[in-house]
C-alpha cells in the first residue's frame, strides 16, 4: 500500500518536473501560450484520486513551488502595463476544471496585483469559482492554494483608500467564505466511503485540519480587524459555520483554533458567544476541554495583565460569565459525563484561584454548584476508582494545593458537603491529603471552630462510616498515626481556646471507636498536660489557672479512662503516670489528691489488667521511678503506695521477676522524696529489700540466672554502699563476690554466661578504681577482697 | 480546373489564353475573415456583409502578347450557393447577379475592367457544415467557343445581428424522482459568438455519487427535408465545471468563454435546404460512469463589430459581467442559493411552476459522444424534456426515455 502510494507519487512527481521544465524554458522563450498549456499538464495530476492526503500533498507542494515560477514570471511581465484581462479569460478556455482553477488563481493574483482596483471583484469572483471543485481533497488544497496566493493582498485597511480596492471587510467576507467550504468539504470526507475505514478516514482529516485552520490564522493576521469587526464579523462567521456544521471532529479543532490563533482580548469580550455556542455543540464533541483550554487562556492572561484598566473590569465579570455560562452548557448537553462536568468545574476553581486569589467565594460557588449538580444527577456514592470520582479528587485538591493553608481551606463552606458524594476510600483519600497538607506546611489550626470544621472535613478518618471497608493493619496504623501527628497541629496561642479545641477534638476522636482512640486519645492527653504546663506558666497572669489545670487534669482523667475502659491498660497506665509526674511539678490546689488519684489509678491498672508477668514488671518498675520522683505526697499518702509497690514486687510470678522487683522498690526507700522534697534515705528498709532479693536469688534453680541475679544485686549493693547507706558493709560485698566466683567456674560456657563474667569483671573493676582512689569524699572499701 | 484546360489549349498551342486576376476595392482596408474548406482546412478571405457593395476590377492579362483574344463576351457574377454534400450535382443558387463587362469581341491587349454590384443583399452566413455548405463568390467568365476562361473568388459573409429584444435567461429545474434534482440556470437565452455564458447549477437533491458535470457545447446541423433529412451532431466542446461529488444545497458556478470556440450563428431553415442549431448539453455523471444529461437550445448570433465596440456593454470583458458576483461569504450551512449568485438567479419557488422538468436515465444503448477523458464510454442519460410527469410516478420502474440525442 505504502509502496504503491509511493510509486504513484514519484510517477507523479516525474510528470511535474517534465512538464515544469518545459514551462520555464516556454517561459524564458516567451512563449506564454505554451507555457500555460504545459502547466496545465502539470496541473493535471493534481487531478488524481489515487493518492493519500499525505502524498497528495507532497505533490501540491511540488506543483505550487513549480506554480511560483510561472506567478514571478506574469508579475514582471504584466507590471510593465500588459493587460492581464485576456489572460485572466485564456486560461478559463481549459476545459478540466482542477487546472483551469489554479491558473486562474494564478493568473488573479497577477491581475490583483496589477490593477489593486479589480480586488474586490476578484476575491469575490475567485473564491466563488471554486466552488466548482467539490470533492473534499482536491478542494481543500485548491482552497489552500487560492489562501496562500492572496495572503500578501488581502485587504487590510477599515476605510478603502479607492473603493474597489476593498477594505478588510472585503477580506474577511473572502476568507469566511473559503472558510465555510474548506470546512464542508472537509467534513463531507467523513461521510465517504464504507463505514469500516472510519478510523482511516478520521485520520486522513486529522492530517488535513491544518488546511481548514489556515482560513482563521489568516483572519487573526489582519491588522485592521479591531475588537469591534471581530465581536460583529469574524466571530459570529466563524462560529455559525462550526456549530452548524454538526461534526465533532470539525467542532472541537475548530473551537481550540478560535482560542488559540486569536489574543485574549478578543476573547475577553466574546465569552458569551463563544461558550454560547459550545453549549451548541455536537454529542461527540469534548467541550469541556476546549472551555478549559480558554478558561486557562485567559487565567493566565488575566495574571499577566493586572495593570491593564480596560481588561480589569472585563476579567472581574470573567468568573461570573464563565460559571453562567458553562452551566447552561451542562443544561444543554445531558448527554455529558459527570467527569466532564466535574472537569469543567475544575477549570472554572482553576479560573477562581488564578484570577481572584482572595475570592475563596468563587470557589465555594463552584462547589455549590458541583454539589448541586450530582444532587440533580443523583449521584450520591462515587465510586475511588472511577473516572468522576478522580476529577472530583482535583477539583478539591486543587484549592487545597493552591491555597496551600488549610485554613483557607476552611472558608470553603461547601468543601464537606461536597466530600460527601466520594465512597470511603476517595474521602479518606481526600482526609488524609488535608492532614498532610496541614503537616507539611506546619499549619496550626487555633480556634475551636475551625477544628470543628476540620474535624468534620477529615471524619472519614476519625470515625467509622456507614460503608464497611477492610483494611490493612499498617495502612490503618499509618493512617491513624497521621491523625495523631495532626492533632498536635490543632494549637491555639491562647489557652482557654486550646482547651475548647481540646474539648471539641476529644468528641470527635471518642468516636472512633477502640481501635482508633488507641492513637487519637493519647496525644490530646499529652496536649492537655502541656496546656496545664502553659496555665502553671501564667500563673500570675490568671487567677483561674489553678481551677483550669484542675479541669484539664479531669479532662485527662476522663480521657484515659476511655482508653481504660477499650482496655489498652498498658498505654493508660503510662499516661497516668505521665499525669501524676505532671501534677507533681504544677502543684495546684488539691494536687496531691489528684496526683494520688492517678497513682492509684496507674496501681490498680498494674493489679487488674497486667496480667503478663514481664509487663508487670515493666510496670512496677515505672510506677516505682514515677513516684521515686515526685515530691508531692505527704507520708500518708507515700506509705501505702511504697508498702503497696514492695508487695506488689514481692508478689511478682517468677523469682527472677521478683528479686529484680524487689530491688528496684529498694530505690524507693532511698530516694523517694518527702512533700518537702527531701530523699528518705531509709537504710534499713534498703537493706531489707536488698535481703530479700538476695533469697530469692537463692531461691532460683537455674544457676545461669541465679549468678545474674547475684552480679545485679552486688551493683545495688555497691550503690547503695556507695550512696552512704551505714548498713552496707564491706564483708557483704565479699560475701556476693566470693558467691559469685563460686557460682561462675560452674555455668556453661554460653553467651550468656560470657556477658555475666563480663558484668562482673566491669563491677570488679569499678571497685578496684574505687579503692585505690583517694578522693576525699570517696567511700572507704577497706576490706574489701578483690 | 479552368486552368487546366487553358493549359492545355497552351501547350498545344492553340490561339491566345488569359489570366483572369480579380481585385476588389479596399483590399488593404477590409477585414480578413476565416472560414472551413470543405476538406477542412482553413481559408481566409474578404469579408462583407449584407448590403454592402462588392465592387472592385477584373484584370485580364493575355498570355502571349501581340496575339488577340477572340470572345464571345465577359461577364462577372455575384453568386450565393448552398451546397449539399450528397446532391453535388445542384447546387442551389439564392443569389446570382450577372454584370456584362465586354460584349463578344477581340482583346488585344491587356484589360482592366471596374464592377461594381451596389449594395448586394446577402441574406446569409458563409457556412461550411458536414454536409452542407453556403459559399458566396465571384465568377468572371470570357466566354468563348470552345472552352471558357472562367476565374472564381470566394468571400466570406457574416449576418449581423441587432440585440435580440428577449433574451431571458434559461432557468430549469429537473430531476429523477427521489433521486436527483438540480435546478440550472443560463443567464441568456441567446449569445452571441464572443459571449460568455454564466450560470450556475443548484443541487436540490443528491441521492446518487456524482463524480463530474460538464457542460457540452453540441451543434446540430440538419440538412434536407422530409425523408432525406439529415441530422448530424457535433460536440464543439466538454467543458468541465465541476469535481467531484456535491451535496444538497450546493451551487456550481458556470463560466464558459464562447470566444474561443468555432462557432457561427443559429441558422433557421437557410433558403430551405438547412438549419443550424447550438445546444448546450449539461452533463452528470456519477461514480458508475452513468450520463446523465439535459440539452437547451441556445440560440447564437453574430454581433456587428461596431456595436460590439461602442455599445453598452463595458469595455473589458472581464468587468462584472464574468465574474459571478458573491454577497459575503456563506453563513454556516443556510441555503448557499441566496449567496453568491447572479443577482438575477430566483429561488426555485419563483419558478414558472410548468418547469419541473424530468430527468431521465438511460442504462442502454450509450451514445458515444467521444473519447475524452471525461467522457468515458458509459450509458447516458436525458435529461428529459417531456412535459412534467405527475408528482408520484405511476409506475417506478418505467423509465421513460426521451430526448435522447437524435
Amino acid at each position: 500500500m505504502v509502496e504503491q502510494q509511493e510509486k504513484l507519487l514519484q510517477e507523479a512527481l516525474g510528470i511535474v518536473r517534465e512538464q515544469a521544465l518545459g514551462m520555464k524554458l516556454n517561459l524564458d522563450k516567451g512563449k506564454l501560450m505554451d507555457a500555460l498549456k504545459q502547466a496545465s499538464v502539470m496541473l493535471s495530476e493534481l487531478r488524481t484520486s489515487l493518492l493519500s492526503p499525505k502524498s497528495y500533498y507532497e505533490l501540491y507542494m511540488a506543483i505550487s513551488d513549480e506554480l511560483r515560477h510561472l506567478e514571478l514570471y506574469l508579475f514582471d511581465e504584466y507590471k510593465k502595463g500588459r493587460k492581464v484581462a485576456d489572460l485572466y479569460e485564456v486560461v478559463q478556455y481549459f476545459g478540466n476544471i482542477v487546472p483551469r482553477l489554479y491558473l486562474l488563481i494564478t493568473v488573479g493574483l497577477i491581475y490583483m496585483k496589477t490593477n489593486p482596483s479589480l480586488k474586490q471583484a476578484l476575491l469575490r469572483d475567485l473564491v466563488e469559482m471554486c466552488r466548482g471543485v467539490q470533492h473534499p481533497l482536491r478542494g481543500l488544497f485548491l482552497r489552500n492554494y487560492l489562501l496562500q496566493c492572496v495572503r500578501n493582498i488581502l485587504p487590510d485597511v477599515i476605510e478603502p483608500t479607492e473603493p474597489s480596492e476593498g477594505t478588510v471587510k472585503d477580506s474577511i467576507d473572502f476568507i469566511l467564505m473559503n472558510f465555510a467550504e474548506m470546512n464542508k468539504l472537509w467534513v463531507r470526507m467523513q461521510h465517504q466511503g464504507h463505514s469500516r475505514d472510519k478510523e482511516k478516514r478520521e485520520k486522513e482529516r486529522e492530517e488535513l485540519r491544518l488546511l481548514v485552520g489556515t482560513n482563521l490564522v489568516r483572519l487573526s493576521q489582519l491588522e485592521s480587524i479591531n475588537l469591534d469587526k471581530y465581536c460583529k464579523l469574524v466571530l459570529p462567521g466563524i462560529l455559525e459555520q462550526v456549530v452548524s456544521c454538526k461534526d465533532a471532529i470539525a467542532q472541537e479543532y475548530l473551537m481550540e483554533c478560535i482560542i488559540q490563533v486569536f489574543p485574549d482580548e478578543f476573547h475577553l469580550t466574546t465569552l458569551n458567544p463563544f461558550l454560547k455556542s459550545c453549549a451548541e455543540l455536537q454529542t461527540g464533541v469534548n467541550v469541556k476541554n476546549v472551555v478549559i483550554s480558554l478558561v486557562d487562556r485567559l487565567a493566565s492572561y488575566s495574571q499577566n495583565c493586572h495593570q491593564d484598566e480596560t481588561s480589569t473590569q472585563e476579567i472581574s465579570q470573567l468568573f461570573d460569565i464563565f460559571s453562567d455560562q458553562v452551566s447552561s452548557i451542562i443544561q444543554c448537553r445531558t448527554d455529558m459525563p459527570p467527569e466532564d462536568i466535574v472537569s469543567l468545574q475544575v477549570s472554572l476553581v482553576n479560573l477562581a484561584l488564578k484570577c481572584y486569589p482572595e475570592r475563596v467565594d468563587y470557589v465555594d460557588k463552584v462547589l455549590l454548584t458541583t454539589s448541586l449538580i450530582f444532587e440533580r444527577l443523583q449521584l450520591t456514592c462515587v465510586e475511588h476508582t472511577s473516572a468522576v470520582s478522580r476529577q472530583l479528587n482535583r477539583l478539591l485538591s486543587i484549592p487545597v494545593q493552591q491555597y496551600n493553608n488549610i485554613l483557607t481551606v476552611l472558608k470553603l463552606t461547601q468543601f464537606t458537603p461536597l466530600l460527601s458524594v466520594f465512597d470511603l476510600t476517595g474521602r479518606k483519600a481526600m482526609a488524609t491529603s488535608v492532614v498532610n497538607n496541614a503537616l507539611a506546611n506546619n499549619t496550626m489550626v487555633p480556634t475551636p471552630d475551625q477544628v470543628e470544621t476540620i474535624l468534620g472535613m477529615i471524619s472519614a478518618l476519625i470515625c467509622d462510616q456507614e460503608e464497611q471497608q477492610e483494611q490493612d493493619p499498617e495502612d490503618f496504623a499509618e493512617e491513624q498515626g497521621l491523625l495523631g501527628r495532626f492533632i498536635h497541629h490543632l494549637k491555639s496561642e491562647v489557652p482557654d481556646e486550646q482547651f475548647l479545641i481540646l474539648v471539641g477534638a476529644r468528641k470527635h476522636f471518642m468516636t472512633g471507636g477502640d481501635k482508633r482512640i488507641r492513637y487519637t486519645l493519647p496525644p490530646i492527653v499529652f496536649q492537655a498536660y502541656q496546656l496545664a504546663f502553659k496555665y502553671s506558666q501564667i500563673r500570675d497572669q490568671d487567677d483561674m489557672w489553678d481551677k483550669k489545670c484542675g479541669k484539664i487534669l479531669q479532662f485527662c482523667h476522663q480521657t484515659i479512662m476511655a482508653l481504660v475502659k477499650a482496655e489498652y491498660a498498658d498505654l493508660a497506665l503510662r499516661l497516668f503516670l505521665h499525669g501524676t509526674l505532671a501534677i507533681g511539678q504544677i502543684r495546684f490546689t488539691n494536687y496531691e489528691t489528684i496526683a494520688y488519684e492517678f497513682l492509684s489509678q496507674a496501681f490498680t491498672l498494674y493489679e487488674d489488667e497486667i496480667c503478663d508477668s514481664k509487663s508487670q514488671l515493666g510496670a512496677i518498675t515505672l510506677i516505682v521511678g514515677t513516684f521515686e520522683r515526685l515530691a508531692c505526697f505527704s507520708e500518708e499518702n507515700s506509705e501505702p503506695v511504697m508498702t503497696q509497690c514492695a508487695l506488689a514486687a514481692s508478689k511478682l510470678l517468677k523469682k527472677p521477676d521478683q528479686c529484680r522487683g524487689v530491688c528496684v522498690c529498694a530505690h524507693l526507700f532511698w530516694s523517694g522524696k518527702s512533700q518537702a522534697g527531701q530523699e528518705l534515705k531509709d537504710g534499713k528498709r534498703v537493706l531489707d529489700c536488698l535481703k530479700k532479693g538476695v533469697r530469692i536469688a537463692h531461691q532460683c534453680m537455674d544457676p545461669s540466672v541465679q549468678t545474674q541475679l547475684f552480679v545485679e544485686l552486688l551493683n545495688h549493693y555497691v550503690y547503695f554502699y556507695e550512696k552512704g547507706n551505714a548498713l552496707i558493709t564491706v564483708s557483704m560485698l565479699n560475701q556476693l563476690i566470693s558467691k559469685i566466683r563460686e557460682e561462675l567456674p560452674n555455668l556453661d560456657s554460653t553467651e550468656e554466661t560470657e556477658q555475666i563474667g563480663k558484668h562482673l569483671s566491669n563491677t570488679i573493676e569499678h571497685l578496684r578504681n574505687r579503692s585505690e582512689s583517694t578522693e576525699a569524699d570517696g567511700v572507704s572499701y577497706d576490706g574489701l577482697t578483690l | 480546373m479552368e486552368y487546366g484546360l487553358n493549359a492545355f489549349q497552351s501547350f498545344f498551342g492553340f490561339g491566345q489564353s488569359a489570366d483572369i486576376e480579380i481585385v476588389l476595392d479596399g483590399t488593404e482596408n477590409r477585414p480578413l475573415a476565416e472560414i472551413k474548406t470543405e476538406d477542412g482546412k482553413k481559408e481566409r478571405h474578404l469579408l462583407y456583409y449584407d448590403g454592402e457593395s462588392v465592387a472592385g476590377k477584373v484584370n485580364i492579362k493575355l498570355k502571349k502578347t501581340g496575339s488577340k483574344l477572340e470572345h464571345q463576351g465577359i461577364k462577372i457574377e455575384f453568386i450565393g450557393q448552398i451546397e449539399l454534400y450528397y446532391d453535388r450535382g445542384n447546387h442551389h443558387e439564392f443569389t446570382s447577379l450577372v454584370k456584362e463587362l465586354a460584349r463578344p469581341g477581340e482583346l488585344i491587349q491587356n484589360t482592366i475592367y471596374n464592377f461594381d454590384f451596389q449594395n448586394v443583399e446577402k441574406p446569409f452566413e458563409s457556412y461550411t457544415g458536414c454536409n452542407v455548405r453556403l459559399r458566396y463568390l465571384l465568377r468572371v467568365t470570357v466566354v468563348r467557343r470552345l472552352s471558357d476562361i472562367v476565374k472564381e473568388q470566394d468571400i466570406v459573409v457574416h449576418t449581423l445581428s441587432s440585440y435580440p429584444e428577449m433574451n431571458s435567461s434559461i432557468k430549469m429545474e429537473v430531476g429523477i424522482e427521489d433521486c436527483l434534482h438540480i435546478e440550472f440556470e443560463y443567464n441568456k437565452s441567446k449569445y452571441h459568438l464572443k459571449d460568455v455564458i454564466v450560470g450556475k447549477i443548484y443541487f436540490l437533491l443528491v441521492r446518487i455519487k456524482l463524480k463530474h458535470m460538464e457542460i457540452a457545447i453540441i451543434k446540430r446541423e440538419t440538412t434536407g427535408s422530409g425523408p432525406n433529412t439529415f441530422v448530424e451532431n457535433d460536440t464543439i466542446v466538454k467543458y468541465e465545471i465541476m469535481d467531484g461529488a456535491p451535496v444538497r444545497g450546493e451551487s456550481i458556478p458556470i463560466r464558459v468563454f464562447l470566444g474561443c470556440y468555432d462557432l457561427t450563428p443559429t441558422m433557421k431553415d437557410i433558403n430551405k435546404k438547412f438549419s443550424v442549431k447550438y445546444f448546450l448539453n449539461l452533463v452528470l455523471m456519477d461514480e458508475e460512469d452513468r450520463r446523465y444529461f439535459k440539452q437547451q437550445e441556445i440560440t447564437l448570433w453574430r454581433k456587428g463589430e461596431k456595436s460590439y465596440k461602442g455599445g453598452g456593454q463595458s469595455a473589458s470583458p472581464h468587468q462584472p459581467t464574468h465574474l459571478v458576483a458573491g454577497e459575503g461569504g456563506p453563513k454556516g450551512t443556510e441555503s448557499p442559493r441566496t449567496i453568491g449568485g447572479e443577482p438575477t438567479l430566483h429561488s426555485p419557488s419563483d419558478l414558472p411552476s410548468s418547469a419541473f422538468e424530468d430527468l431521465q436515465r438511460e442504462d442502454s444503448s450509450p451514445v458515444q459522444q467521444d473519447t475524452s477523458p471525461t467522457s468515458p464510454d458509459a450509458p447516458e442519460t436525458v435529461l428529459g424534456n417531456d412535459p412534467p410527469p405527475p408528482l408520484i410516478p405511476e409506475t417506478k420502474n418505467q423509465i421513460p426515455v426521451v430526448d435522447s440525442e437524435e
